[in-house]
Formats: structure tokens, sequence, C-alpha cells
């Protein structure tokens, strides 16, 4: 590829090679205060490439491919770049990741402790993480919670995090710009804005934190906690995983080790002020 | 209910609970299946319907935009969720199974607009994404 | 009363299954298939019964009652008739 770049995320390598300099120099500018792979040693490698030869230059526009592909994916175009090669690391990890349970889940850590949010799309999770990260919580990821099947410890995975919509505003609101990306318009996921976790957080990438609560939050109605069953939290879990089932017994151990030793709650939120408050009282309450 | 040791010689069942089998026709047994399609053909099995089931008596514009029933140049919602396949060569510039081609770009328009937490919206995102 | 052309059923044995109890359900990783399913009762108790001794549907019923105080209703042989059919399909019981 003739443009490429190297970042370590938490525990993962990631090479990115373009066809195009601009999403590499976007990149890099998103990246600046990550470290690179170990010895230069990426574990995954995602390319952006015309779909044909022609779309290099007219209305150019970016086919994910890497090492686990979705041959239907569509393009996105030039300008989105960066998105395009953040779904090429996510669908990496959320393939061929094999060290770890994989949960689609944003995480925080406060004592050494993590508290873990997953839901669906939509649930205001990454909203919540990067909002928790800037009032003394360590943010540990917004898309994904590696979970170690041995020590049952959950590794940070602390890429920029994906502002959409509404949450873009809440956020640019409290911080300075220079923890922004440009913003993304029009994306197939709504206008998009990355933000830069603090410093510390990217400094402590391969820093584990042990689960001590998760949460299942729910954006948009009245503000309630409700208990789950284990058996509830248990398959919502393999469903918010993306790699439960390729691991075999090893992900039925430590999902079994998470659900039997975690307490777990579903939360309702009207906002994100809401949420903080519901989080540190049960946090305060179960940890 | 934890029995104490006063009541060990009681003699009826020791189980929590007295077993049942359960009705004819239950099923008694949910298998987890991956969660995350591993091939795109899995992903475009998934359904978008239009509009979302609450709001399944408004009408959809034609820049897909939801308006009161029976508004002129409108279309009433599709009775059955469309597959995410379809959607796709919609999207694509095919027209939806059992629509006409301004309906179809109509239902096209609102399935663009979807939002985070809307009915089809993951689904339409994992169109285009690996999730 | 049983007759020799009488169907038994067996657990696949005990060491090929990971159980993870929940709440009223039971997580159980099968080993042969590398699938996990949640179960109702009586599954559990089912399996516990035809582990290590293959049992008819008949002695089954009867080792339920008299092991886990199982309600019998009319309908109750049917039933089990059906849970074991469910079971023996994703294997975790063989008919043999």
């Amino acid at each position: 590829m003739k443009h490429h770049f190297s970042v370590a995320v938490g525990p993962t390598g990631f090479r990115i090679g373009a066809a195009w300099r601009a999403p590499i120099a976007a990149l890099e500018q998103l990246y600046a205060a990550y470290p690179k792979p170990e010895e230069g040693l990426a574990d995954f490698t995602v390319r952006l490439e015309p779909q044909t030869r022609l779309r290099l230059w007219l209305r150019p526009s970016v086919a994910i491919n890497g090492d686990f592909m979705l041959p239907d994916a569509l393009p996105l175009p030039l300008a989105q770049g960066v998105l395009a090669a953040e779904m090429g690391m996510n669908l990496q990890m959320a393939m061929g990741q094999r060290h770890f349970l994989l949960l689609h889940a944003s995480s925080v850590e406060r004592d050494g402790k993590a508290l873990i949010l997953t839901g669906e799309s939509g649930s205001g999770k990454s909203t919540l993480s990067a909002l928790l990260g800037e009032r003394g919580w360590r943010f540990m990821g917004d898309e994904f919670a590696l979970i170690d099947p041995v020590s049952g410890l959950a590794y940070p995975f602390p890429r920029p995090i994906s502002l959409k919509n509404e949450a873009i505003a809440v956020m640019t609101d409290a911080l300075p710009a220079d923890r922004f990306g440009p913003l993304l318009p029009g994306t197939p996921k709504g206008d998009i804005r990355h933000m830069i976790p603090a410093f510390s957080a990217i400094a402590a990438m391969s820093v584990p934190a042990r689960p001590a609560l998760i949460l299942f939050p729910r954006f948009g109605y009245a503000a309630d906690v409700r208990d789950m069953g284990g058996s509830e939290v248990f398959v919502r879990l393999t469903q918010a995983s993306t790699n439960y089932v390729a691991l075999g017994e090893r992900g039925f151990d430590a999902l079994s080790n998470l659900v039997t030793q975690v307490p777990a709650r579903a939360i309702d939120y009207p906002d994100t002020e809401n949420a903080v408050a519901l989080v540190e009282k049960l946090w305060a309450e179960y940890t | 209910m934890a029995q104490s040791p006063e009541n060990k010689d009681i003699t009826a069942p020791t189980r929590r609970h007295l077993l049942q089998l359960g009705a004819l026709g239950a099923t008694a047994v949910v298998t987890v299946r991956p969660a995350l399609a591993q091939t795109a053909g899995s992903i475009l099995k998934c359904e978008i319907p239009v509009p979302d089931p609450a709001r399944s008596a408004q009408y959809i514009a034609a820049d897909g935009r939801l308006v009161a029933p029976g508004t002129p140049g409108a279309f009433a919602g599709a009775y059955r969720p469309f597959k995410g396949e379809d959607v796709k060569r919609a999207l694509a510039g095919g027209t939806l199974p059992g629509t006409s081609a301004t309906q179809s770009q109509a239902y096209v328009n609102y399935i663009r607009r979807l939002q985070a937490g809307q009915s089809g919206f993951t689904c339409y995102a994992s169109l285009q994404m690996p999730r | 009363m049983r007759r020799d052309v009488e169907a038994l059923y067996a657990a696949d044995p005990r060491t090929g299954f990971r159980i993870c109890p929940l709440d009223s359900l039971t997580a159980y990783y099968h080993r042969r298939s590398g699938v996990t399913h949640v179960v109702a009762d009586p599954v559990p108790q089912i399996l516990t019964a035809l582990h290590g001794t293959p049992l008819s549907l008949e002695a089954l019923l009867a080792h339920l009652v008299a092991a886990d105080g199982l309600i019998i209703t009319e309908d109750s042989k049917a039933a089990l008739a059906e849970r074991l059919e469910e079971l023996c399909t994703i294997g975790l019981v063989l008919r043999i």
C-alpha cells in the first residue's frame, strides 16, 4: 500500500494501509498519543482501497479490506476514511481476536475495579463512558471490553470514542477542541465525531481491572433500575459478544465466571446527568 | 428456602420446589447462536420494519419522513419488514419487493433516516458495518 | 411391563458438559458439539438421572417422581417424551 500507519490500542497492534494519504493523516492526528505496536508487529491489518481503480480519483470511495472481510460491505466516501479504518479495526477484532472474550461494551475503571456497560447501539454506553472518563473514572474503551478467560480481568481497548449525533455536543461543550477529531457528517450512523480519551487513559492502556459491576443501560426512559436473573445476563452477554461461540469452552468458563461473580442491573435513564447519578449510586451500593 | 437443622425430619421432597415437566409443545432449551454473523450472508438475514412498529399507523412521505395517515403523496407502511438483503439491493438502486418505484424510494429514504434506537437501525447499520 | 423393543435413553457422559446454574435456568456447555444450551427444569434432573444409567421413558418418569418430586399429570408421559426428543435432537441425550 502506498501509505500506512501502525498503532497499538490496548493489547492489540494494528497496521492500516491506504491508497490515499488523507485517511492516514487523519489517523496520525487522532492517534498521536498512542504507542506503536511492540517490536513493530501488528496483530491485524486493515486496507483502505478504492473499489475499482477509477475510484482512486473519481468520487473516491473507500472499500474496507483486511485479514477478515465482509465481501458485501458498502464503500464509504473518502472523507469518512477514518470511520472506514475504525470499522476495519472493529471487524478484525470481532472476527480475529482469540485471546480474549470480546464484549460489545464500554468500560471504565475506579479503584482497580471495572464497570462494564453493555447494550445495543443507541443505549448510550459510549457517551456514558466518555463522560465518566472525564469525571474521576479511567476510560477503558467505548467499543469492546476484553475479558481474559484465565484471570477474569477486563483489559482496556481505549481507542478514540466514536460520538454520534446528539452526543457530540454533550462532549464538545465540556472539553477543549484539541480533544476532538473532525466532524464526519452524514455517515451511515449519522454524524460522527471522534473524541480522544484522556492522556492518562491512553497511558494506562495495558493495565487491566477486575470487573465489579455490569450495567445494561437504556436511553430515553424515566430513571429506573431493574434486577436481572443470571440467565438473562448470561444470554444477553452471549449476544453482546462477538466471539463467544468461537472461543468454545474458554468462552463458556469466562462468561459463567463473569455472570456468577459480578452483579448486573438494567438501568433506564432520560439523560446523561441522570445516568451518571445512577451509575454512582449503584457503584456505591455494589462495590 | 433453606432448611434449618430442626426440620430435618420433614418427609416432603427436599427439593426447593416440586418439579413439573412443562406444557406439551413448550420448549425447555434455548441454544446460544453466534451473535455476530460469521458471513455477510447471515448479516443480510436481519430485518427492517417500515415504519417502526410503534408508529405503524403513520404514513411515509417521499423524503422518508413520517407524516399523518392519509397525507397525499405519502405511503402507508409496509405490511411486513424488509429483509436486509432486499434493502441492500434497494440502496444500490433496486426496488423493494412488492412496492412501486416511488413507494420504494420513500421507504428507502425512511431507512436512510433511521437513527440509533429505532427498529431496524441495527440491521441498516450492519449492512455497511461489521456490527 | 417393559417391552424388549422399548428405547433406552442415556445422557452424554457427564464429563461431556460444563454446567453453570444461573437462576431457574442452567447453562450447559456441550463439549462434543461446542454448543451452549440454556435449559429449564426438568432438563438438569433428566440429565442427572440418565447419567451412567440408561433408562426407559417409564423408568425415567418413575425416577423423577421419586428423586425430584415430579408431579404426575395425565400429560406427563407425553411431555417427558417431548423433552427427551428435544434433548436427542441437540445431542445431549442419546437413544440407545
